[in-house]
């Protein structure tokens, strides 16, 4: 921790340009990408099939949201405990908006937008709580978005009673779920979609260099005059609402307001994102990083049910890989 | 301490000021816990009743064992997400030896119970060991150290039993010790206090104890001062594994079968809990033993409140979240005051 923020606290023209430029060690895991799908490929012909493939695509979309999210907060230094309830909350509670409007004489594209709103609010409610205590209160992310954990897991269940809540208009699944577009499935296109709006976002708007430049220096950001808790505040919110995307398209997909759809995200979108490269330490991370940390996971864990691992042994495996994958970064660190 | 006293006595500027420093010294917690215990001794007879009264104790003293190991590694400027990993493995290491032992050395249970906590034991001291060095030697973080030996941990619980709970343990060793109370208290509390004196006394009067603080505070002025660091923190993950093993064994016992699902993330976000709002810092170098003990209590009283209210337990963990970040926020307040001071 301490060496490396030690190396990272100058920010020079020199590094941020080396960020850009590829070395041999950022390629390990686009090889590893490719070494693991062509392996499990040999090992079994399914995994070559249009449907398999389609199939990963889906699946990686699903966490790629959810690892853009968690990435956006990790770069400011933060990480987002509650992202896992978050999903669960508004998965309930965009879904129980819908069945509540259906019930009456609404037409269904107003119930969709209704219940899509109130999804993105949900999730933005939890970002503007996160991030009005990171950055006003400046208690550690962990510990508050720990309580917002347990906040947010309360209100899911809560409000579901416990139980699926069903009950959604057609066109929420076809907007969400099985709608196509160019021959691919509407959760690919909506992922590509706000992966290139996110990654323009951190690149190339004052937002997102500011972003980098708290997670990389925060007393720097500070004298520099960059306004840090209206941006951690952003961060938290953007994040969130990503979140809440990433939960209405999975409730579409499951086909019911789940109180359990976040189970284990938070952590699996933390591994997705850290094994793709983004660092705890701040400053670093994209949402290239991210989709490429998800595609990983999910060719690997893909991979593993085909061949017919089980799922204890799976994760066993994903342990060792998360920490493989710091290591990874650690080479990383040092090489640059 | 001594510096928030000096300042509490060369301080005159008004009662109201006087009292949320002295409040701002000693915590929030006794006096939340105070309020808490004499409100429900009033609202329900039920809850100063002997039955209950163990269930609290049992409770709490679980808890705060795997959050004293919890806080060790928090003091030192770690983190322990496998606890709950392990008390899980532990605990069914314990029952598929004692399974194993009852059948290889019929009748003679003191050998069989010996074996089962000594597998258990050293399963802990193992996972904190890896943990350890992952943290000391190749240096990751904490954080994803034991995020990664949470997953590996876990995924070995399951597939040596597949889930399914673990029976076959010697009945001397559910009723003597599981189930038994001593003098009226369960057993588990006698375990927790003795782990409280020793910690207590390690925080105090040995090398161990200052240096973890040391590393914790400045972990740079540490190293600069010659503490062999790595040394240190290792120690401390390995206390975190050992403890959060005790629990295991003490949950088996009381249970009376090897389960995959006494630990999990509900254990691990809980110690988390249990240490902070008991005043140890995420940063490291700051946390007393007694507090993380008293949060404990306060925590385990706060659910047993709950549920006697008949609040909905769907609604109970709002009321945890809300407290975690109060707590965390009155520290952070205070924390910038003494800064300014």
């Amino acid at each position: 921790m301490t060496d490396r923020e030690a190396s990272m606290s100058a920010p020079s023209p020199a590094a941020l340009a080396g960020r850009i430029h590829v070395s041999p060690v950022q390629l390990i895991l686009p090889a590893g990408v490719v070494i693991l799908f062509t392996g499990f490929a040999l090992a079994d012909h399914r995994v070559m099939s249009s449907a398999n493939l389609i199939n990963i695509l889906q699946q990686t979309s699903f966490l790629f949201l959810f690892a853009m999210a968690q990435t956006i907060v990790i770069i400011g230094r933060g990480f987002d405990l509650s992202l896992g309830p978050t999903a669960s909350m508004v998965s309930v509670g965009s879904a129980l908006a819908m069945a509540v409007l259906g019930t009456g004489h609404a037409g269904e594209p107003v119930i969709v937008l209704a219940g899509l709103a109130a999804g993105a609010v949900l999730g933005a409610l939890v970002g503007v709580f996160n991030g009005s205590v990171v950055g006003f209160l400046r208690v550690t992310p962990f510990v508050v978005t720990l309580g917002s954990f347990n906040i947010a897991t309360g209100i899911a269940t809560t409000l579901s009673g416990g139980h699926p809540v069903q009950g959604m208009p057609e066109l929420f699944f076809q907007l969400l779920s099985t709608g196509t577009m160019l021959g691919l499935p509407a959760p690919v296109v909506i992922a590509i979609a706000v992966g290139l709006v996110i990654h323009f976002v951190l690149r190339r708007t004052v937002f997102g260099r500011g972003l980098y430049l708290i997670g990389t220096n925060a007393r720097a950001a500070e004298v520099a005059g960059v306004p840090i808790r209206l941006i951690l505040m952003s961060a938290y919110i953007l994040s969130s609402v990503l979140t809440a995307l990433g939960a209405m398209i999975l409730t579409a997909r499951t086909g019911s307001g789940e109180p359990s759809i976040g189970g284990t995200l938070s952590l699996q979108s933390a591994a997705a994102a850290i094994v793709g490269g983004a660092s705890f330490s701040g400053g670093s991370g994209s949402a290239g990083t991210a989709l490429l940390g998800s595609l990983f996971i999910i060719v690997l864990s893909n991979g593993m049910n085909l061949v017919q691992i089980s799922g204890y042994v799976q994760m066993i495996v994903l342990g060792v890989i998360v920490v493989a994958g710091v290591l990874l970064d650690r080479l990383r660190a040092q090489r640059s | 301490m001594t510096v928030e006293e000096a300042d509490m006595r060369s301080s005159s500027r008004g009662d109201l000021r006087a009292l949320s420093r002295w409040i701002s010294a000693i915590g929030i917690l006794p006096v939340l816990l105070t309020v808490l215990i004499l409100g429900m001794c009033i609202i329900d007879p039920r809850f100063s009743g002997v039955a209950n009264v163990t269930n609290i104790l049992r409770n709490a003293s679980v808890l705060a064992i795997v959050a004293f190991g919890q806080a060790l590694v928090l003091i030192a400027g770690g983190f322990d997400l496998s606890v709950g990993a392990i008390v899980a493995l532990a605990s069914e290491i314990a029952a598929v030896t004692m399974r194993w032992a009852g059948t290889a050395f019929p009748e003679q249970d003191a050998l069989i119970i010996a074996l089962g906590v000594g597998a258990a034991l050293g399963t802990g001291i193992l996972v904190g060991l890896v943990n350890g060095i992952c943290v000391a030697v190749l240096r990751i973080s904490g954080f994803i150290a034991t995020l990664g030996s949470m997953s590996v941990t876990l995924g070995i619980a399951l597939i040596i039993t597949n889930g399914i709970p673990v029976y076959g343990l010697p009945q001397s060793f559910i009723t003597q010790f599981g189930r038994a109370r001593w003098f009226e208290f369960p057993s588990a509390a006698y375990v927790a206090i003795a782990i409280l004196l020793v910690l207590a006394f390690v925080q105090r009067r040995t090398v161990l104890g200052r240096y973890l603080y040391a590393i914790g505070g400045n972990s740079e002025a540490a190293i600069v001062s010659g503490i062999s660091t790595r040394r240190y923190q290792i120690a401390a993950y390995v206390i975190s594994g050992l403890l959060a093993a005790v629990t295991g064994l003490l949950l088996t016992a009381l249970v009376g079968s090897g389960q995959a699902s006494f630990g999990g993330d509900l254990m691990m976000l809980q110690s988390i809990a249990a240490a902070v709002i008991g005043g140890v810092s995420l940063h490291g170098g700051v946390g007393r033993f007694g507090m993380v003990a008293l949060s404990a209590i306060f925590l385990s009283i706060l659910s047993n409140a709950l549920n006697l209210l008949r609040v909905d337990s769907r609604i109970q963990p709002i009321f945890i979240g809300v407290i975690l970040i109060c707590a965390v926020a009155l520290d952070e307040i205070r924390r910038r005051r003494t800064v300014h001071d």
